[in-house]
């Protein structure tokens, strides 16, 4: 029996090679450089070559190549540029984080890239099998960088949580991958759907159903959607704010990016899947929005923030249509600028460990710090969704979908939720604007270290002026649509 | 006949050893109750033609993690071999019961009621091959991608357990 060499088209793994490649490079550097920030930047120069790279694959037609494991299209590309978008502001805000606690290392940009790697992985997967290996090599490297402040309970705390939660989600998922092969004899994504298409007397196939219930259990931890959610504000709140802001988007995005490919691919046919996404997008947006009133920490309100995002994308899920898709990219990428943003502001505040992200730490932000008040003034009208900011056009086209795929009630739902998203968030922006600094003294200000303050300046601007004119994000996450 | 009582024997060895391992007290026993579910799942490989699998389950989990897994229980702390005091059950016990059962309901009345396709005969006659060829085919991508998973669980793992090095101060 002669081997059938496979197709190799290696153009589709260029941005994960790129990735996987500055990570290893980082590795080596490690040995030799002493400024470790030099790593920083090498990671920041092979991330800009993975955007180009994918910007340059953006115009290529697509094959799905190494024997339908992998595809590179557009909907792997947009999500190749999210990816990058949240590792780059990633970086630059932990250039300036770690080596104000004394943590500054190589491993650190390396897990962070090798991260990267696995989100893109995620994307790009055709096969459950290759989704699998991309969620546990982006999990692994999540788990030791929530755990990276050695000097403090809580961060261990939180990668050791993360750790167990997260080993459980995978079992979930790993027992879905298997069911759903039993039923189907296939792990491929495009295998199983002709499978249903050929055996429509079993789209109702019981074995099949409970492989793809456990399917969603594992993704749903991943994207911290009510009622798996348990873990995220300890593990938010523990973790070092530069992975916080790393991994609520980036995380997030992976797991959507391997959902939603999977649920229109394999189970389009089958649309009972729409019911559950629908009540567990209601869950998540309700349940995250309502705990996150009660939030005195910033930190831990952007976590419960960041389960309602969760939710809010849901909503773009459920009808399964191309503008759900479009939908959904654009969320995700104007996600990463106005979460990260905010993140990169409260590692600015943030002094020792997690004293200056409560919430009194903000008060009367405005009048010792103008310019920083006005850029977090941006990102939470933006998460709120108050237009001209970026955030009002991911939550428009999403909710828009929602109507046009039938299922207007969600986006009802979705709308009412943002207007109590707006008390929490807006609370932030009376404590800068309306209140008086209780005791100057109290709070003694780092000198504004220069890469987290580019990161805040870049979201911020990004913020506002892709929500004046969103034309450019459009037509990036059209290239994307697909199903 | 004999096949049946083998069968038997080696779910028990794995249920036996897996109640074993979250019932025990003692971490130790603990460990070594994994190793009794591990020779089970060796043999069902065996019942199954897999014999290669069968190997390979005996060379890297009992022979290679479990005993890994022992090494660490008996260099960590005293208290970690002898914890007979600590009770393994918290007080979320009587709500995890009725989740936990549900699940296992749920899952048993799927998985019984299907009409699973046996085969008679072995799918391969030639494992090693077979599999070796399919990891330089079919499953180039997934082969790869494990030894990325691999280095990062490696640098993971170092990370965590290092010792904490005095801050360096950086010259200026």
């Amino acid at each position: 029996m002669p081997i059938i060499i496979p197709t190799l088209d290696f153009a589709a793994l260029i941005p994960i090679l790129a990735i996987i490649t500055t990570g290893l490079v980082v590795l080596l550097l490690d040995i030799y450089v002493e400024d470790k920030a030099v790593l920083g930047y090498v990671s920041l120069i092979g991330l800009l070559a993975t955007a180009i790279a994918c910007f340059g694959l953006l115009t290529q037609t697509v094959a799905p190549t190494f024997q339908n494991m992998l595809v590179s299209d557009g909907y792997s590309l947009v999500l190749d540029l999210i990816f990058v978008v949240t590792a780059t502001l990633s970086i630059m805000i932990a250039l300036s984080y770690l080596p104000a606690r004394d943590m500054q290392s190589g491993e650190y940009y390396a897990l962070l890239l090798f991260a990267t790697s696995g989100m893109m992985l995620m994307g790009a997967a055709t096969d459950l099998i290759v989704v699998f290996l991309g969620l546990e090599i982006m999990s692994i490297a999540l788990y030791v960088l929530a755990a990276f402040n050695r000097r403090q309970l809580g961060s261990g705390e939180a990668g050791l949580k993360y750790f167990v939660l997260g080993a459980f989600a995978s079992a979930f998922f790993l027992y879905g991958v298997a069911l759903t092969y039993g039923a189907t004899g296939s792990t491929n994504l495009q295998t199983i759907a002709m499978w249903f298409s050929a055996n429509p007397a079993y789209a109702h196939n019981p074995i099949a159903m409970v492989g793809l219930a456990l399917l969603l259990i594992g993704f749903a931890f991943k994207i911290a959607a009510v009622p798996f959610q348990w873990w995220t504000p300890d593990v938010y709140h523990g973790a070092p704010t530069s992975v916080t802001a790393f991994m609520s988007v980036g995380a997030k995005a992976a797991g959507f990016a391997a959902l939603v490919r999977l649920l229109l691919v394999s189970f389009g046919a089958i649309p009972d899947w729409r019911w559950v996404i629908s009540w567990l997008a209601v869950l998540t947006m309700t349940g995250g929005n309502i705990v996150a009133l009660a939030q005195k920490d910033v930190k831990r309100m952007l976590a419960y923030s960041s389960i309602a995002h969760a939710g809010y994308i849901l909503v773009g899920v459920v009808p399964g249509t191309p503008d759900g898709v479009k939908g959904i990219l654009f969320y995700l990428m104007s996600y990463a600028f106005m979460n990260i943003g905010a993140f990169a502001v409260i590692a600015l505040l943030e002094q020792r460990d997690q004293i200056g992200s409560s919430i009194e730490s903000y008060m009367g932000l405005s009048s010792r710090k103008p310019l920083l008040a006005l850029m977090m003034l941006f990102f939470m009208f933006s998460l709120t969704g108050i237009p001209p900011f970026i955030g009002f056009w991911g939550k428009w086209y999403v909710f828009w979908a929602a109507v046009k795929g039938g299922a207007s009630w969600l986006a009802i739902v979705g709308m009412i939720n943002s207007v109590i998203s707006a008390f929490y968030y807006l609370s932030v922006v009376v404590q800068m604007y309306m209140r008086s600094p209780t005791e100057p003294s109290e709070l003694e200000f780092a000198p504004l270290s220069l890469p987290v303050t580019l990161t805040i300046a870049l979201a911020g601007a990004v913020t506002l002026l892709l929500g004046l004119w969103p034309t450019p994000l459009i037509k990036l996450t059209a290239l994307g649509i697909f199903g | 006949m004999i096949i049946q009582a083998i069968f038997i024997v080696m779910t028990l060895c794995t249920l036996g050893g897996a109640v074993g391992v979250v019932s025990s007290r003692n971490l130790f026993h603990s460990a070594l109750y994994l190793i009794l579910s591990f020779f089970g799942v060796a043999g069902y490989y065996v019942l199954l033609s897999a014999g290669f699998l069968a190997v390979i389950q005996l060379m890297v989990y009992i022979g290679a993690i479990a005993i890994l897994i022992l090494f660490a229980i008996m260099f960590s702390r005293e208290s970690a071999m002898n914890s007979a005091k600590e009770s393994q059950a918290n007080r979320q016990r009587w709500l995890g019961l009725p989740v936990a059962m549900g699940l296992f309901i749920s899952l048993i009345a799927v998985i019984i009621p299907v009409n699973w396709p046996i085969q008679q005969t072995a799918p391969t006659t030639d494992m090693v091959r077979d599999l070796g060829v399919a990891f330089l085919t079919s499953y180039l991508i997934p082969f790869e991608v494990v030894s990325v998973l691999l280095s990062v669980a490696l640098i993971g793992a170092v990370m965590l357990a290092r010792e904490e090095n005095p801050p360096v101060k950086e010259t200026k």
